[in-house]
């Protein structure tokens, strides 16, 4: 397999540790004045969802992993299981939850995801950037408070918790960012 | 979160920019231009010229402006446009801004002073777009690289360890990361272990206590840095006997904003330092680049007059005065989709 460079890492870049499949989950370049450039990343292990802090320095090479990945849309979860199946084949797989890890809080039925695979094996989820969620439970929002940053806290269907603003009512759709978890804005339908 | 307004964005870019040149020529500097396209950048161990054949895009305006004052022209400075390849972060692009400057026949304390009037400029002039508190520095103060490294790690150095005598030294601290130079030949290894342990006492000790005298209204210059990392500073003794460089790195605002030196003139020992950079990049597999041929035979040849000079990050430093996190926010750059 090709070697990669350090400087190619990015954000959600897959790499191959130790015979180990992980993506970077948080990426800084450093670099002191005239020193050498140092990446400083967050990794997740791909299998067990365990997350590592490496350093590593400009020049340095590593292997990229081999993960491909699949359009699958989730069925539904039963237990600690996430069961997801192929568009094409309709063949389905399912993923233990510490694969899934804070994903399930976007994992509507019949959300189209892409389903990673390292060496054949199902070991991660890649979300679309953004989801469209329905408010199921929030405190209706104090009359007369019109300051802009107030915000209150609302349930979406997964059971995932969201500050909002307070106009927002149950029964509305909202759009949340999936890598930040953050509301964006009110969906009109 | 909504960053700053594109509107506002150009409106603060622009008094920036006026800011710093009406500072620099309220001080007596003249506006120069430089080729973005050159023959030769200065070769620095990790710093990866964009190459743009048959040259290379500038890293840096300092040779050229050298060129020029070797020929004799009064103080200069250059709002430059510079790129250096796979730089990427909070506070890299690839493509950034340099206020570089010279000042012919003036003391590093005239440079410095400089940089602390740019900094009260640019604070004062994006004043009405601040995103957060103005975070610009109380007051400034000047430290030596030897006695900030004392105090942060224990490590009393002289200065002119070779290879072997530092990595000891870096062994003892339990500072860690210590790594193995690639080259063979003594001198190269001793420029890679004193790179190598800049970077790893910078990262681990050094940034730290800059980044608590940020937050504290503080801004420092780092003076005497240590010999062999001089680059193209003249060498010296500071006042313990120790084996300095007349270089200097200005941090204020959780950042370093500015690098300058007292510059160095003798044309064998820039080759010499230039060989050893070359070596060391050869080693590391880096590709090769070519001596700054042109700049050595005026250093040679015409003679740099004594002088002082210094670069400074205005992507940074505008960050820094609009309280915004990375100079991605503060760009006017547009990339990618």
């Amino acid at each position: 397999m090709a070697s990669m460079d350090v400087s190619e890492l990015r954000k959600n870049a897959k790499i191959e540790l130790d015979g180990q499949p992980y993506v970077v989950v948080d990426f800084q370049f450093v670099k002191p004045g005239k020193g050498q450039g140092l990446y400083k990343c967050k990794i997740k292990n791909m299998i067990t969802g365990s997350v590592l802090d490496r350093t590593w320095r400009s020049g340095e090479k590593f292997d990229p992993a081999n993960v491909e990945s699949k359009q699958m849309q989730f069925l539904y979860a039963n237990g600690d299981a996430y069961t997801f199946m192929d568009n094409q084949s309709y063949e389905q797989v399912e993923l233990q939850k510490e694969v899934v890890g804070d994903d399930k809080n976007f994992l509507l039925d019949q959300l189209q995801v892409d389903v990673l695979f390292y060496n054949e094996r199902p070991v991660g989820v890649s979300l679309p950037s953004h989801v469209v969620m329905e408010v199921v439970e929030s405190e209706p929002g104090v009359k007369g408070d019109t300051a802009t940053n107030v915000t209150k806290l609302a349930k979406v269907s997964t059971g995932y918790e969201v500050a909002v603003p307070i106009f927002i009512k149950v029964g509305e759709k909202i759009k949340i960012d999936t890598r930040s978890g953050a509301y964006i804005e009110r969906v009109n339908q | 979160m909504a960053g700053l307004a594109w509107a506002d964005r150009v409106a603060a870019w622009d008094a920036a920019v006026a800011a710093v040149r009406g500072c620099l020529r309220a001080r007596g500097l003249c506006e120069v231009t430089t080729p973005v396209r050159i023959e030769a950048p200065a070769p620095e161990p990790w710093v990866e010229p964009v190459a743009a054949p048959p040259g290379f895009l500038a890293t840096s305006p300092e040779l050229a402006m050298k060129r020029m004052l070797c020929r004799g022209v009064p103080a200069i400075f250059e709002v430059a446009h510079v790129l250096r390849q796979a730089e990427h972060g909070a506070m890299h692009r690839e493509e950034f801004h340099l206020v570089e400057w010279y000042r012919p026949g003036e003391p590093i304390v005239a440079v410095q002073a400089d940089v602390e009037a740019m900094v009260a400029a640019v604070f004062d002039a994006v004043a009405p777009w601040r995103m957060g508190p103005d975070a610009r520095p109380r007051s400034w103060t000047t430290i030596g690289f030897f006695d900030l490294l004392a105090r942060t790690t224990g490590l009393a150095l002289v200065g002119d360890e070779d290879d072997e005598a530092l990595a000891r030294a870096w062994a003892s601290s339990g500072l860690g990361g210590v790594v193995e130079p690639a080259a063979r030949d003594p001198e190269v290894r001793t420029l890679e272990r004193w790179t190598a342990f800049f970077t790893a006492v910078s990262d681990a000790a050094l940034d730290p206590w800059l980044t608590t005298a940020s937050a504290a209204g503080q801004g420092v210059h780092v003076v005497d840095f240590p010999a062999v990392l001089a680059a193209l500073a003249e060498h010296a003794r500071d006042d313990a006997g120790r084996a300095v460089a007349g270089r200097f790195e200005s941090h204020c605002c959780g950042r370093e904003l500015c690098n300058g030196y007292r510059e160095l003139r003798d044309a064998d020992e820039q080759r010499r330092r230039f060989a050893t950079v070359l070596a060391m990049r050869a080693a590391h597999g880096l590709p090769a680049l070519p001596m700054p041929a042109a700049f050595l035979h005026d250093l040679a040849t015409l003679g740099l007059p004594p002088c002082c000079g210094a670069a400074l990050g205005l992507d940074r430093l505008l960050a820094a005065a609009l309280g915004v996190a990375t100079i991605t926010d503060a760009t006017l750059h547009l990339s990618g989709a």
